[in-house]
């Protein structure tokens, strides 16, 4: 089974502060630590588990500026066979543009596949859409929040799906199909420095993600960026953290807890 | 008046209260609520909408994005085609979104929270709610939408009118896509649902090893353990304690919550508990605007320190 796995090189702003400049037409990442999305890393190791039981080969792309090499790298440690960067070093927001350019770039590079994964979302932009964007464009079998492989018999997966609240359904889909895997679904293998550093040998293709753009326009527009409103907001307990823990424990036994 | 396709979630015989949320931005939008529903005895307002369209269908096609599309662009490419298509951002919700968007090259904007009338504007988190994008759609068509549950469900309002109700002919399975079942989470001998103080974890509690001594704070505490889907995901902590929408919707007298960010996904299952304290170590961070206390700092310091306080006497 040869798998095409979208992979994403995002901010980790959860412990950053996140800044919005220019009149509110930018947000400064310039500052921030960047990883691969937590979802494509389930992804990946799902495609690279199959391929491991089944034969078969995983490509690595990822849309991105030139440092999502990063990320291509990662995923080859892991497992995939080899990795293509589609270079744009403007950020993408609108997902239909996104999908629209993996679409063209699939057909012009006549690029063969019995599934394509991706994560079910990535964590900057959570729009969770790209995946069932490009299923729809190419006329493709499309699951998203898939949680469990039961099987892959020919032709066909027998998958779980995760809707609310811990109910699953069980369905079944025909290959070739697009994935959207959801995190939790297995456990990604460590990766460590030295694999990277070999997996730095193998080639990475580059291309460039205006080739495949079509017009190039975007269906949506970011027009501006903004901060959460502010809800009234937590009774902050400051001082030390000892005068902290003890106010605490203070409204424990108010709510009668502790 | 153009109107709004509402496409409904229901799961084993209810309708699922989020519909409420599409329904409202509807309203908000200005525009009319025509709701899809499958064929069944639905518990609706047929106040709140202005045409229920059912289907003469079981619910399992509700869960299939590719014969939802089918019957989705029936009815758009008819002389009239709704100006928004509305789901809710759930499982699937954003499952048929996305695919329909595709299938019918339309704009898609997911995880809606909030709505400017003046200009049209939508708002979407990113980063877990620490900035958000407002978007506009550049071309004239159609738009689709998935809204944030809990977001817009004031504006559902009752219209003074029932309903005018339809139905259309049913639909039939395909072999691309197929429903086997539906599949429960085993039971097991923890419910967090029932617990009155739940000290809840998250990803910022740093690493396994951590655990055993929040489990230590726990029971001086008599306290029961949750946590974040990520602690869960990484095997932290079993699926059984996962609070939020793909886990339990939790309602303590105490939501204890340590390194947990706040994503909407989390709150939607412990924003109702009768008190929230959040300990984290980034001021800025979402889950403070829910909380009704909070400390800013490091989770492991401040349970070592609690429980130096606690055994101390
Ligand atoms: C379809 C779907 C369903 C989902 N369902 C759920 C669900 O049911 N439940 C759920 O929780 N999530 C769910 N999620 C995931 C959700 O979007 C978030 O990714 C998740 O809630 C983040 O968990 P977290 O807050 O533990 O981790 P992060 O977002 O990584 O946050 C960690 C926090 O810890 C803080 N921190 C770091 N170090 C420390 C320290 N030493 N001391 C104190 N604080 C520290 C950081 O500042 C940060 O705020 C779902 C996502 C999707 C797409």
């Amino acid at each position: 089974m040869d798998i095409l796995v979208f992979v994403k090189r995002v901010a980790a702003t959860q412990e950053e502060e996140l800044r919005i400049i220019d009149d509110g037409k930018n947000i400064d990442l310039s500052k921030i630590p960047f990883k691969m999305n937590d979802w494509d890393n389930y992804a990946v190791e799902e495609a690279v588990k199959i391929v491991e039981d089944k034969g078969g080969s995983v490509t690595a792309i990822s849309i991105g500026s030139g440092e999502s090499d990063e990320v291509l790298r990662r995923a080859i440690a892991m497992g995939s066979k080899d990795g293509i960067l589609i270079e744009s070093n403007e950020t993408i927001h609108d997902p239909a543009l996104r999908a629209l350019a993996i679409y063209n770039f699939i057909k012009k590079e006549n690029m063969q596949f019995d599934a394509i994964f991706t994560g079910v979302q990535s964590e900057d932009d959570q729009f969770a859409a790209t995946g069932g964007f490009l299923a729809g464009k190419m006329g493709l079998s499309y699951a998203s929040m898939v949680i469990g492989i039961d099987a892959i018999e020919n032709g066909y997966f027998v998958l779980r799906r995760e809707l609310e609240g811990g109910l699953q359904e069980r369905i079944k889909i025909k290959t070739p199909c697009v994935l959207s895997i959801q995190s939790g679904i297995n456990e990604p293998r460590y990766v460590s420095i030295m694999g990277i550093r070999k997996a730095s040998k193998v080639e990475r293709k580059i291309m460039k993600f205006n080739d495949y753009a079509g017009s190039g326009d975007a269906v949506i527009d970011l027009i501006r960026w903004s901060y959460p409103e502010k809800k009234g907001g937590a009774t902050m307990l400051t001082g030390e953290v000892d005068a902290q823990c003890k106010e605490l424990l203070e409204i424990l036994k108010n709510k009668g807890v502790y | 008046m153009g109107y709004a396709l509402i496409i409904s979630e229901v799961r084993r015989g209810v309708f699922e209260e989020r519909n409420l949320d599409a329904i409202g931005i509807a309203n908000l939008a200005g525009k009319d609520a025509y709701l899809l529903i499958p064929e069944g005895n639905y518990n609706i307002n047929g106040n709140m909408v202005d045409k229920i369209i059912k289907v003469k269908t079981e619910e399992s096609m509700f869960l299939n994005p590719l014969i939802i599309t089918g019957l989705i662009t029936k009815i758009m490419d008819s002389s009239a085609s709704p100006e928004m298509v509305i789901f809710t951002h759930s499982s699937s919700g954003i499952e048929m979104a996305s695919y329909l968007a595709g299938k019918m090259g339309l704009p898609i904007i997911t995880d809606i929270s909030g709505y400017e009338k003046n200009g049209d504007i939508f708002f979407k988190s990113y980063y877990s709610d620490k900035v958000f994008g407002q978007f506009k759609k550049t071309k004239e068509s159609p738009l689709i939408l998935t809204v944030r549950s809990g977001s817009f469900k004031d504006f559902a309002t009752d219209k003074g009118k029932q309903a005018e109700e339809t139905t259309v002919e049913g639909l039939s399975g395909i072999e691309e896509r197929s429903f086997i079942e539906y599949v429960e989470e085993e039971k097991t001998g923890v419910d967090i649902t029932k617990a009155e103080f739940l000290l809840s974890l998250g990803r910022g509690v740093g690493n396994k090893d951590e655990i055993p001594k929040f489990e230590e704070l726990a029971q001086l505490l008599k306290a029961t353990i949750s946590g974040s889907r990520p602690v869960v995901d990484k095997q932290w902590l079993p699926k059984e304690r996962q609070v939020g929408t793909s886990g339990k919707t939790v309602k303590p007298k105490v939501y204890l919550a340590m390194g947990i960010s706040g994503a909407f996904q989390h709150i939607a299952g412990m924003k109702d508990s009768e008190c929230i304290i959040a300990v984290n170590k980034d001021p800025e961070a979402p889950i403070f605007q829910y909380a009704h206390y909070g400390i800013v700092g490091d989770a492991n310091k401040i349970r070592d320190k609690l429980k130096d306080i606690i055994q101390g006497g």
